[in-house]
């Protein structure tokens, strides 16, 4: 039966400083939280830092599918208050908290504020079990802050900033209460730290074993050490950056090697520690992150251009991809920016780790993505080489000056089928989008493409207003404290990062079924618009009956040109797709308001539950089946060989989107025995416009052994699309969609 | 309108056939009849009809439309008759699960080039290239030598995969235009090699000697199958032959595999090949030990 009352003293809390200013109020609610949602040190830890986050709280990213900023999970409590036999009194209280909760929780604040327009057509929340074209996500994801500040300045330096800060507030015109919060979520900080010392140390009390003594000491130390000293040392350093990312829920670490590498070859060079102590502490922080168990998150950033100790910060990416390899969980996400140049032991490392079945580091390409990101964000290229992050599941991001959230979601493959059918979404049918006729209406090809990019449009123009609107009410609600903290401007504006004090505020939105749609409409313009092989009707019945009856119309629909082999037909529909959906989003910015609004084709299982609730396409896909992932294409349907896959992925441009992922399988026999062929084949990619490439090495009999006896493949990680799971945690859905991508 | 052939097929990501990686096309047609042949649906010079037995639905809709008799029903399992087949083609169109297709297609040169360009970079990247490979190209010899011509002619390295029995004035026409011969040497003995592949191998020896002579890069590639040519006498003699010719480019042995077994089904020949299991690791690494006790250096399995 699970305890609610730090619940409950959170809400009093939250209660007693519900008129103050939000700073105030923010700050409170954290003191409320932390250190109490805090939990002991476990075997082995080497740095104080593990979180049992509660059923109400405040976050910047998010518990659940719409617990965000100060959130309720109202179905987990109300199951608990259904399962357990709570005492009278007790459950009083919890109901009173969920009531009470109703109207302060930031999602359903954000839902009340909803225009007609936008309520009726984002009408479900529940992206994952709905039938539905669009989906707004409630969450500020993907924060990234400066965290070489916090390390240079420690808390004191940072003390002393907003003191100063605070000082010259009233004469310049600033909001002195954002210091004030700002002074209180420091004082919570350290009071976690000295928390964990005083535990530490009774630990250390109460153990017999003389090493293990010394540890936690030195652990107490440390906590101690970094409440009145800047970090000196690797270990403060990651202890400091560890407790901070808990305090303010950021799950992506940006770029480590430039803020951790001087500690490191500091610590080494004065004979502090040496290599292996330091590969201990990585290894230790590793596992914390794999603990922390966030699923699409946890990015460690590595390599690239613009490190102002580049030799230094090398040595530490080398370390980290060894942790990576030696520590074998699927988080942290490790990711190394290449480019030509570069030091090739990390671009050999990076392999050799690959090669061992980590899925890890993930290769981003610089010398395309710079001007890639530098063009569809407008920031400059300087500023795009210094602070270029990726973060989630692959959206970029500057950290420490940019923020963009992914607020919704948009299935196109939906959006065509209901564009075919007069608005009429065929799952559950219901008219759920634009009534412009149906496919028989349409005279041309044309007419039909014009109709779907209709569609589109007017679902992104909503989803845009969506994100703006939930930024204006977290903005609202609170100043993000430990955030902007760590983001430009917000300290010398004195105001926080969603209420004008960031630097740059942009927007992103997740796509899906690209390829399906692409591979769609190109098998309509041929079969059915050209060559007259399938009549509208027919087509239509044929989807309508999930092809049962019409296998033969099914056969046609999967020999059309498919993207992902190189052929120009077939390739040529996805860039207009492409381009289509990023160009229109991209051009709502300034519609709307916000420095960038950008198109993410990253992936998560999102293909396979979205997929779960669209119904047969004509590109010969099935009824209920996964769609495609990420940018790849559709599963199994390249079948051109690995050049002509990398040739088509270049193809649509990475310059107008904010990030796409793609998979890339191979079987460790061509990855080993042939490394001079992997190389080669990967400069080319890169060379010809690459991206970014996330490489799995694994046998396909190894993915199927592991279906048959999960207990001995607990190891096996594979790419899903925008992050790495256990093979055999995945439901059978994802796992058929995995073993049916092609593995080269 | 450029030179047409028939081809197998194009395959791209080559990288068994040659240095890096390649584009490999493989023509239809062979003067010999290796009865180990793992590419037996390149054995014929034409267009073939392909029968995959385990994706038929046993639907019979072939049946009806099929002008020649080619499919029939036996206790209830759809079976082909695959000698009366005039390709009507129209089988291929009510078949709904593509269990029956056809085996070759008629290309231009252009249209080859088209898709090996396309590749180039990785060519570039790797030290790749193109080879052609079959069947034997040599029986399409103006086809071969116009692919050949044209990727010298865009800077791209060359392999002819060749087994020798061709016109030796063929060999010497082709040659300017191939970087990298792999040249087969199936079977030292001379009544054995009429025995296993169709052919007597005097000329294919004359053509290796003709090469060699004037200069050409060649890889000897021998094909090992168990109980037939993994004798103490013929790898003695690869051995007489690394030594006797000590420009070689390399000698590689080609473990027997049992996929064309499989391939043979389909077009409905199995019965003119021996069945064998694949080779293991373990075997091929016993070839080549003995090959290294031989005296052969830097021995590599192709």
């Amino acid at each position: 039966m699970k305890d609610y009352s730090k619940e409950l003293k959170i809400t009093e809390v939250y209660k007693t400083y519900i008129t103050a200013h939000p700073a105030i109020k923010e700050a409170m609610v954290l003191k409320a939280e932390f250190p109490a949602y805090f939990t002991p040190l476990q075997d082995g830890d080497l740095f104080a830092g593990r979180l049992q986050q509660g059923k109400v709280g405040f976050t910047i990213d998010e518990w659940g599918p719409t617990a965000f900023a100060y959130y309720c999970q109202f179905e987990d409590i109300q199951n608990d208050l259904e399962t357990y036999n709570y005492p009278t009194d007790e459950k009083t209280k919890i109901e009173e908290m969920l009531k009470f909760w109703e109207s302060e929780d930031t999602s359903n604040k954000i839902r009340k504020e909803y225009p007609p327009l936008m309520a009726q057509y984002l009408f479900s929340d529940d992206w994952m079990n709905t039938s539905g074209i669009a989906f707004p996500l409630y969450r500020l994801t993907g924060s990234t802050p400066n965290f070489k500040k916090l390390l240079d300045l420690g808390i004191p330096g940072i003390y002393k900033e907003i003191e100063e800060l605070k000082a010259t507030a009233q004469d310049d015109g600033r909001d002195v209460q954002f210091y004030e919060g700002m002074k209180i979520a420091i004082d919570v900080l350290v009071d976690t730290c000295l928390y964990y010392e005083k535990e530490i140390r009774f630990l250390s009390e109460i153990s017999t074993i003389e090493e293990k003594k010394e540890e936690l000491d030195k652990i107490a130390d440390t906590l101690h050490i970094i409440t009145i000293s800047k970090p000196c040392t690797l270990r403060e350093a990651i202890q400091l950056f560890w407790i901070y990312t808990y305090v303010a829920d950021v799950r992506n670490y940006g770029r480590m090697d430039i803020y951790m590498g001087d500690f490191l070859v500091n610590d080494i060079n004065a004979g502090i520690i040496d290599e292996d102590e330091a590969l201990k502490y990585l290894q230790s922080l590793w596992q914390l992150m794999a603990d922390r168990n966030t699923v699409v998150h946890n990015r460690v950033i590595i390599g690239g251009k613009s490190r102002p100790n580049e030799e230094n910060a090398d040595r530490f990416a080398l370390l980290a991809m060894e942790a990576t390899r030696t520590v074998k969980e699927i988080e942290p996400q490790l990711s190394l920016r290449i480019y030509e140049g570069m030091n090739p032991a990390l671009y050999e490392k990076a392999l050799d780790v690959i090669g061992g079945g980590a899925t890890y580091p993930i290769l981003y390409n610089d010398d395309i993505n710079i001007n890639s990101i530098n063009n569809a964000f407008g920031f400059s290229i300087k500023e795009t080489e210094r602070y270029f992050t990726p973060y989630g599941c692959g959206e970029y991001i500057l950290e420490g000056r940019s923020f963009g959230t992914p607020s919704g979601v948009i299935n196109l493959l939906k959006a065509l089928e209901v564009t075919l059918r007069n608005g009429v979404d065929p799952v559950t049918g219901n008219i759920i989008g634009l009534q412009l006729g149906n496919l028989e209406d349409f005279h041309s090809f044309d007419d039909l493409m014009n109709a779907y990019k209709k569609q589109v449009e007017f679902f992104v123009s909503i989803l845009a207003e969506q994100e703006v609107l939930e930024y204006k009410v977290c903005g609202r609600e609170a100043p993000f404290l430990y955030n902007s903290l760590l983001y430009d401007d917000c300290m010398v504006k004195g105001k926080g990062m969603f209420d004008g004090g960031i630097k740059y505020l942009g927007g992103t939105l997740e796509t899906y079924g690209n390829t399906n749609t692409a591979d769609s409409l190109t098998a309509i313009k041929e079969l059915v618009y050209e060559k007259n092989l399938i009549s509208k009707k027919e087509l239509l019945d044929a989807l309508d009956n999930n092809f049962s009856g019409y296998e033969n119309i099914q056969h046609i629909l999967l020999n059309a040109p498919k993207y992902g082999n190189d052929n120009d037909v077939a390739d040529s529909m996805l860039e207009k797709v492409h381009n289509h959906v990023c160009n229109f989003v991209r051009n709502q910015a300034e519609r709307v308001g916000l420095h960038s609004y950008l198109v993410v084709i990253i992936n998560n299982s999102a293909n396979t539950l979205m997929g779960k609730s669209t119904s047969a396409s004509p590109d010969g896909r099935n009824a209920f089946e996964h769609m495609n992932n990420g940018n790849a294409p559709s599963g199994g349907n390249d079948k051109e060989g690995i050049t002509a896959m990398l040739n088509s992925l270049v193809k649509p441009s990475s310059a107008i989107h904010a990030g796409s992922v793609q998979n890339m399988k191979f079987s460790p026999e061509l990855f080993f025995e042939r490394r001079d062929i992997i190389k080669s084949l990967l400069k080319t990619y890169f060379d010809k416009g690459g991206a970014q490439a996330m490489i799995t090495v694994l046998n396909r009999g190894d993915l199927e052994k592991a279906l048959v006896e999960p207990e001995k493949y607990r190891n096996l990680f594979v790419r899903v699309g925008g992050f790495s799971a256990r093979f055999i945690e995945l439901s059978t859905e994802v796992q058929k969609d995995i073993l049916k991508r092609t593995l080269y | 309108m450029s030179e047409t052939g028939i081809i197998v097929d194009i395959q791209r990501f080559s990288i068994h056939d040659g240095p890096g990686i390649r584009t490999t096309v493989f023509l239809k047609g062979c003067p010999l009849n290796c009865k180990w042949c793992h590419n037996p649906e390149a054995i014929n010079y034409n267009i073939q009809l392909s029968f995959n037995r385990e994706k038929c639905l046993d639907c019979f809709k072939c049946i009806s439309v099929c002008p020649s008799s080619v499919h029939f029903e036996r206790a209830g399992k759809h079976e082909v008759n695959f000698s009366e087949c005039n390709l009507s083609g129209r089988c291929l169109t009510v078949c709904p699960n593509k269990a029956l297709t056809l085996t070759g297609k008629v290309r231009t040169v252009d249209k080859i080039i088209e898709l090996i360009l396309r590749d180039k970079d990785y060519y570039n990247n790797s030290g790749g290239g193109v080879t052609i490979s079959g069947g034997e190209p040599m029986t399409q010899f103006q086809f071969t030598k116009q692919i050949l011509k044209a990727c010298k002619e865009n800077e791209i390295h060359t392999t002819l995969d060749t087994c020798g029995h061709a016109p030796s004035d063929r060999y010497l026409d082709i040659m300017p235009y191939v970087d990298l011969f792999l040249y087969d040497f199936k079977e030292s003995d001379f009544q054995k090699h009429k025995e296993y592949t169709g052919v007597y191998n005097d000329l294919i020896q004359k053509n290796f000697n003709l090469l060699y002579d004037n200069g050409a890069k060649i890889i000897l590639r021998c094909p090992i199958v168990p109980g037939f040519n993994d004798t103490e006498k013929h790898f003695h003699a690869i051995s007489d032959i690394y030594r006797k010719f000590t420009k070689l480019h390399g000698i590689e042995i080609m473990p027997y595999h049992n996929i064309g077994l499989d391939k043979a089904r389909k077009i409905g020949a199995e019965q003119n090949f021996i069945s064998v299991d694949t080779t293991d690791k373990v075997k091929s690494r016993e070839w080549i030990s003995a090959l290294t006790k031989y005296g052969i250096k830097n021995i590599k399995l192709g």
